[in-house]
């Protein structure tokens, strides 16, 4: 009796495993053309609205005088010439910040490098992904909270970039609307993938350094990465990527890769089979097992 | 009057096909009730869901290598040119209702397929259920276990994706490491020199989908007829002997509590499967062997081969105009085949060593087989040790220590982490057989205090499955008897002093 007793399981389990079968089946995302349209193609449109304004808010505001050429739809990047009005004040706030370790005329000390002839663009992605002020002299810098507005940090850029005029890396202006995400896949699959991966996450590498994460980087600070290869990082001169192809992988960073079509479920951190293996071990045989515990004899 | 046609029928086939006998022993088979005895159950249902999965997903994918422009719903890869492989795939997941379930629910059931494998081997032998009469049983195990990781390396491979394409440049590289024919065996299975036209992908599909598919069908059949033949093992304790098996029969009771079973495995592949996202291949791109990602891993089952080449040292033998790659040769065939002839002759070596010929029916705890169970945890440390060094990458970057760090302290922890681990499992063991109760339920004490202020306290009522015999230590043949004779209170059993 007691034995036919233990088949009373046999039921629920069989119903609840129905259940999820046939509901999961039932619910689960038909992707269409219509439906998979919008959600790649939207985080594109939005983003590119906040990312370019912030260069151009301040210059017009400071100056009228200044005429940019508009983005045209076929490079989509341009690189602002910054306004003199910036230099004053960024010789003021360099002096602050900046001139204790790169020295007063920012040619670098014992503690730092030499800052002139890198350019505007240069400045700009170290100070506005927070790596510089540097935290501590780690092996790389961190991306953290900038400690500058963008307003303030493209003054000092303006100032070292008046230092040497028209040489180095200057500041972008990435219009991403008419960007090709097709041809920006392929590029970053061939020319970034093999150290930030091919999900933008980051890993370590060699000698203590890392491919930090895109998942936070602007389409500005992408395209300031490329041209000017902060740290370990290669830098990709306009003979190698040209304009358009900069725009087009600073568009699939901002719009495929920190906007990923993670259907499917949970993305486990978007690092591959480790996440995947533990939670299959973890999660998926773990359950199985406290199962077999349940219907089974525990003595 | 349903009965009476019921009767008739199965008259009429017992009558042709003589069903009667062997229905018997299938609907008589003792099933033991213990838990542990449903691990390799998971496995069978699994495959069943491996099985049922994969007949939908082979319905929409073209095993083919042909290049075409991508036109589907993922917009990033529009106008991109994949091969077929690739673009079914992804089609699979984006434009086939419930593709994306039905393809991830089968690589959840191969992952856990492949991990229920590993547990139902470990239970097998920390409990020594391989000894004579079953090493043959045993072996039929280890070699669907070999078939297993080998098609789930080929199906990963399938779908022709960037991370998938690394794994198939890698298998082509330890092909070729191997001394005197390697690149011949390399050229022969990939059709010409890498990446070989294109005819892998068709070539792994139907190694993939039917023949090695095939060879497990058999073995499975071969394992569980086995079983049936030589009845199931179980654990001793009051009313089992040698020469009985004390469980619950496969009708009616056990095959209600097995058909559930099923059902919750499939639940669980299933859930995994629509809640968790496995293997986003739209988001790597197609493989071209100029392009490579970073933080690529295996599956998990083949991720102990991956952890031995990434920590194996640049070794290479240069002689008589030839090249050896040791560093690909030692980690990537060697060391498996060594761990894969290790399992397959490791009752033949136990039963050399303790000369122990007789027929086993009765499980061994792991405690009372202190070697064994050392050795058992030693290998499982080294194999978990070079799994784990498969993700050296990702450690690194998760915990933000240096990758030499990381890849040195795994060098070193496969070499002394298994010794630890299987002194501390010997002593263990040891201990645990000294100590009288180990294992068993202790009586809780009901502490009462007086009106005049005194503490006494009293054993608590009985509760239901106190005082089960099967926890105490049966009287069992040691081979490693440490225990001095005028401690030992009967075979295997110890007692000390506190």
């Amino acid at each position: 009796m007691r034995r036919l007793f233990r088949a009373r399981y046999a039921a629920p389990a069989a119903l609840v495993g129905c259940v999820a079968i046939v509901g999961l089946i039932a619910f689960s995302p038909s992707a269409t053309l219509a439906d998979a349209a919008p959600t790649t193609t939207l985080p594109v449109l939005t983003t590119t609205a906040t990312t370019t304004t912030p260069i151009a808010q301040p210059t017009q505001s400071v100056s009228g005088a200044l005429n940019y050429a508009a983005p045209s739809n076929q490079t989509g990047l341009f690189y602002a010439q910054l306004p003199q009005a910036f230099i004053a004040p960024g010789e003021a706030l360099f002096a602050a910040n900046c001139a204790s370790c790169h020295g007063p005329a920012a040619l670098g000390t014992g503690r730092a490098p030499n800052l002139q002839g890198l350019g505007a663009g240069t400045v700009d992605f170290w100070v506005s992904t927070g790596r510089m002020p540097l935290a501590n002299s780690s092996v790389q810098a961190t991306r953290k909270p900038p400690r500058f507005n963008r307003l303030q940090t493209l003054e000092i850029a303006a100032w070292v970039q008046s230092l040497t005029p028209g040489q180095g890396t200057q500041v972008p202006i990435v219009n991403t609307n008419n960007a090709d995400l097709e041809a920006g896949n392929a590029l970053f699959t061939l020319n970034c993938a093999a150290c930030h991966t091919i999900t933008g996450a980051g890993d370590a590498l060699p000698g203590g350094a890392y491919a930090p994460s895109l998942h936070l980087a602007t389409p500005v600070q992408a395209v300031e990465a490329i041209r000017s290869g902060p740290g370990n990082m290669p830098h990709f001169s306009v003979g190698n990527i040209t304009n358009t192809e900069a725009r087009d992988i600073a568009a699939y960073v901002d719009g495929v890769i920190q906007h990923q079509d993670n259907r499917g479920g949970f993305g486990l951190g978007g690092i591959g089979p480790v996440g995947e293996g533990f939670v299959a071990l973890l999660i998926g045989v773990g359950a199985l097992m406290l199962v077999c515990f349940w219907i089974g004899d525990r003595t | 009057m349903i009965d009476k046609t019921i009767d008739r029928s199965l008259r009429w086939l017992d009558d042709r096909l003589g069903i009667a006998k062997g229905g018997r022993t299938f609907l008589d088979k003792i099933f033991p009730d213990h838990w542990s005895f449903m691990l390799g159950e998971i496995a069978l249902y699994s495959f069943v869901v491996l099985l049922a999965t994969g007949v939908f997903v082979s319905l929409y994918y073209i095993p083919s290598a042909h290049e075409i422009v991508y036109h589907g719903s993922y917009i990033p890869l529009r106008g991109q040119r994949v091969s077929e492989a690739y673009a079914s795939s992804v089609g699979l997941s984006f434009d086939v209702k419930s593709g994306l379930l039905m393809r991830q629910a089968h690589h959840w059931a191969a992952n856990i397929f492949l991990g229920s494998i590993a547990v139902h081997m470990a239970r097998v032998f920390f409990t020594g259920a391989f000894r004579k009469p079953r090493e043959f049983n045993w072996i039929v195990g280890v070699s669907m276990l070999i078939l297993g990781i080998v098609n789930g390396f080929l199906g990963y491979s399938l779908p022709d994706d960037l991370v998938s394409g690394t794994g198939i440049r890698i298998a082509y590289s330890i092909i070729e490491s191997i001394p005197l024919v390697g690149s011949y065996l390399g050229t022969f299975l990939f059709g010409g020199n890498y990446p070989g036209n294109g005819i892998i992908i068709p070539r792994f599909y139907i190694l993939h989908v039917l023949i090695v598919p095939l060879l497990i069908i058999g073995l499975l059949a071969a394992h569980l007829g086995l079983l049936v033949k030589q009845k199931h093992t179980q654990f001793g304790g009051k009313g089992k002997t040698e020469h009985n098996v004390v469980g619950t029969p496969m009708f009616p009771t056990f095959i209600a509590k097995t058909t559930g079973f099923l059902f919750m495995t499939t639940a669980v592949l299933f859930l995994l499967g629509g809640l968790a996202q496995i293997n986003p291949i739209w988001q790597f791109g197609q493989y071209q062997p100029y392009q490579i990602s970073y933080a690529v891993q295996p599956d998990w089952y083949m991720g102990w081969l991956d952890g031995a080449l990434r920590i194996m040292p640049s070794w290479e033998w240069v002689g008589w105009g030839h090249t050896i790659a040791l560093e690909v040769f030692l980690p990537a065939v060697i060391f498996p085949g060594l761990i894969f002839n290790i399992f397959i002759v490791w009752p033949f070596i136990e039963s050399r060593h303790t000369k122990d010929l007789a027929y086993h029916n009765l499980l061994d705890r792991p405690r009372d087989r202190p070697l064994r169970t050392a050795v058992g945890v030693a290998m499982l440390t080294l194999l978990f040790m070079v799994f784990f060094a498969s993700s050296d990458d990702v450690l690194a970057n998760f915990f933000q220590v240096p990758l030499v760090a990381v890849l040195w302290f795994f060098r070193i922890a496969v070499v002394i982490a298994p010794v630890i681990a299987a002194v501390v499992a010997y002593k263990i063991c040891n201990e645990m057989r000294a100590a009288e109760g180990v294992g068993k339920r202790k009586r809780p004490q009901i502490v009462t205090r007086s009106s005049t202020g005194e503490y006494s306290t009293t054993d608590a009522e009985p509760r239901p499955g106190d005082g089960v015999e099967e926890l105490d230590a049966i009287p069992v043949p040691t081979y490693i008897d440490l225990v001095p004779p005028e401690l030992a209170t009967g075979v295997g059993v110890r007692r000390v002093m506190r």
